[in-house]
């Protein structure tokens, strides 16, 4: 038996699938020999970016730098390999009383992952990107050597990597600090918001809360635009938890996890289904406003419950939009965006909006500006290449631009905003398809 | 718990399986032949599980020194020691490579795995559980050596059992299917019959905690070598497997 390391790979959209090569070493001898014999190398850590972000001709699956390194149980400070995820994370730090300080709607990246994508969360507006609270990292650079990037150390190749989509190289390891809790629940209160107005007020009462995020039904249109259910939080203290729960204020209950056996077929999901759906989510919640205790897993990955979710979009899989339109003109730009949404009858569940606050300007490769960001969920059919067309210019008419996470088919101009990070060792299909449009 | 072969993926998952489970050892002893990797290992445990460990280098194709071993006991031993080496037709020829596979998975090990034995009979309690392999359930063409040096594990490994028996020392003999590791990396495996590190170690831990005999980490391999071990002689050498 020859060894064949061609495989057919996607990510979390089930879109593009394409065929490819895919190592996986644990050894840095190893890892720089895969590097220095190949061009076009691009690290991938669990596969949750939705597109062509992490494929490329030879893939380096970070599957199998898998270990923690230490601990600074005192000062909350973590190492671990790049491969590691921040669920595993979070299986360590949560029992000792701390938290990521920044986390995106899965567990389900990798440490990597989330530093090549300087992911944010729903506390972007008070504490920023995943970036600010990396201390440093190491990684592997064009010319095969390991460099450890810091705020003080390397901090051109710092910067260019927080954000850079791993074309600055791979990233092996990884130093942060974590933020200490008292609890592992969250008090959460839940608004509902009749129209766009009321949901953009909401989030500029809700400022001061550190999370906020709303769920926004994309289906309504005239004075129903913007329908949304908007969701604050805080980490609870331990005195506001109901009795029961203050004995083990740390420990999360054990969830049996249900997994979505095979890809849904096609007709299952459409305009009816997904009105449907958004209705009886909209209406689970009698009152204008709800306020309880979750664990932080209800909280801030919902959709975590289930296993392998992307199945229920079909073979064919599905893209995730998701822009940002500055604030200024944030609330005609989203009711434009909502209104041709509306009008392409191509529904989304779950489509989720965000304020964002200040860019930290040193981290230039990240996404977020301060602004609306708006995530949507869309099955791949005939309909979407048009709809992501008349989408994207809208968002560039708005001076925005899109999240390379999620992106498989938007136009350059919204995406084509790396700096630094042109080199022929490390190219993502993302990146070709993006410069490739530019020229 | 002792662990022969720390680098193996299957081994580092079953020992954190075990922590998760709530197992407690006082020390983890991770032998190796390869130390800065299992360091890797160490601290992950520690961060992981604040769990003790001790690293000692141990390579089957060099003198061994016992007396080294002497103050180490557990009672639970995890041996994953193993080499593949080349199944392909030079891989049979080459005498190197013939002999490496033979010592690693077989030769030079049992004396190890006797020594070990011979401590936990002293101390008449213990488990030893030994990753053994399919492959020696029956010689086939494309892995033979290897087969041959596993079958003749598997053996020993019945023997020990029955003997140990009396002496309240429990054997467990694990024959791994196709499994998805560094070893195998690249090879064409059936995804279906194919299973993780991390699954592997929730069967063996199971089947440990059952005080099984022999397990197979999916249960299908159970049935595919019932099979391959039933075809009868003349058939099966018309066969490529």
């Amino acid at each position: 038996m020859k060894p064949n390391y061609k495989q057919e790979v996607t990510n979390w959209g089930n879109f593009p699938v394409v065929e490819k090569e895919i190592r996986s070493e644990d050894s840095i001898e190893k890892i720089k020999d895969f590097v220095r014999n190949n061009n076009e190398v691009i690290a991938r850590g669990n596969g949750r970016c939705y597109g062509d972000a992490s494929l490329s001709e030879h893939i380096f699956s970070t599957k199998r730098l898998n270990k923690f390194i230490s601990f600074d149980r005192l000062n909350g400070v973590i190492e671990c390999e790049a491969g590691v995820l921040l669920s595993q994370v979070l299986e360590v730090i949560v029992p000792q009383g701390y938290f990521l300080y920044v986390t995106p709607g899965t567990k389900f990246i990798s440490v990597g992952g989330a530093i090549a994508s300087d992911v944010h969360g729903k506390n972007h507006h008070a504490e920023g990107c995943f970036s600010e609270y990396v201390e440093e990292f190491s990684l592997l650079n064009e010319n095969s050597e390991v460099m450890i990037c810091s705020r003080t150390e390397n901090e051109d190749k710092f910067w260019a990597t927080i954000g850079g989509m791993g074309l600055t190289g791979i990233i092996l390891s990884a130093k942060f600090k974590l933020k200490n809790i008292e609890t592992a629940y969250i008090r959460q209160e839940s608004v509902k918001a009749e129209s766009l107005d009321e949901i953009f007020k909401l989030f500029d009462q809700s400022e001061s809360w550190t999370y906020s995020v709303a769920w926004i039904d994309c289906l309504q249109t005239g004075k129903n635009i913007g329908r949304s259910i908007l969701m604050r939080g805080e980490h609870a203290f331990k005195h506001q938890l109901p009795k029961d729960l203050q004995e083990k204020p740390l420990r999360l209950k054990k969830k049996l996890i249900p997994t979505v056996p095979f890809y849904f077929p096609d007709f299952l999901l459409n305009n009816l289904t997904v009105k449907l759906f958004n209705l009886l989510y909209f209406n689970k919640q009698q009152k204008k406003e709800v306020k309880n205790y979750v664990d932080y897993e209800t909280f801030f990955y919902p959709l975590d419950v289930v296993n392998d979710w992307n199945k229920i979009y079909g073979k064919k899989g599905f893209i995730q939009y998701q822009m940002v339109i500055p604030k200024e003109k944030g609330k005609e730009g989203m009711r434009r965006i909502l209104e041709t949404i509306a009008k392409s009858g191509n529904g989304s569940f779950l489509a989720v909006l965000k304020l964002f606050g200040k860019n930290n300007p040193q981290a230039y490769n990240s996404f977020p500006i301060e602004g609306y960001t708006l995530a949507l969920d869309f099955k791949v059919n005939s309909k979407l290449k048009n709809l992501v067309a008349d989408l994207d210019k809208i968002v560039e008419e708005f001076g925005g631009r899109i999240y390379l996470t999620k992106d498989s088919m938007s136009r350059s101009t919204l995406t084509n905003y790396l700096q630094n990070v042109q080199n022929p060792k490390f190219v993502s299909m993302q990146h070709k398809r993006i410069i490739s449009n530019s020229n | 718990m002792i662990v022969l072969g720390s680098n193996s993926e299957i081994a580092q998952a079953f020992v954190e399986k075990a922590l998760e489970a709530g197992e407690k050892y006082s020390t983890v002893f991770l032998f190796t032949s390869n130390k800065e990797t299992t360091e890797k290992f160490a601290r992950h445990i520690d961060v992981k599980f604040l769990q003790q460990s001790e690293i000692i280098e141990l390579d089957l194709l060099k003198e061994i020194d016992y007396t080294k071993f002497d103050e180490i006991s557990s009672d639970l031993l995890f041996c994953a020691t193993g080499y593949l080496g080349e199944g392909t037709e030079e891989g049979l020829y080459n005498n190197r490579n013939t002999e490496q596979i033979i010592d690693i998975n077989y030769a030079k090990l049992i004396p190890v795995l006797n020594f070990f034995a011979n401590k936990m009979e002293r101390q008449r309690s213990g488990t030893m559980i030994v990753l053994s392999s399919v492959a020696g359930d029956r010689g086939r063409q494309s892995n033979f050596i290897y087969g041959s040096a596993k079958a003749g594990l598997t053996a020993y490994l019945s023997g020990l059992r029955n003997y140990l028996f009396s002496r309240k020392v429990h054997v467990l003999t694990v024959k791994p299917g196709f499994m998805d590791t560094k070893m195998t990396e690249g090879l064409p495996l059936n995804s279906k019959l194919t299973a993780s590190p991390k699954q592997a170690a929730e069967g063996i831990y199971h089947a440990y905690k059952k005080k099984k005999n022999t397990a197979y980490i999916l249960p299908v391999w159970g049935v595919i070598m019932l099979i391959i071990k039933n075809i009868p002689e003349f058939i099966f050498k018309k066969l490529k497997l």
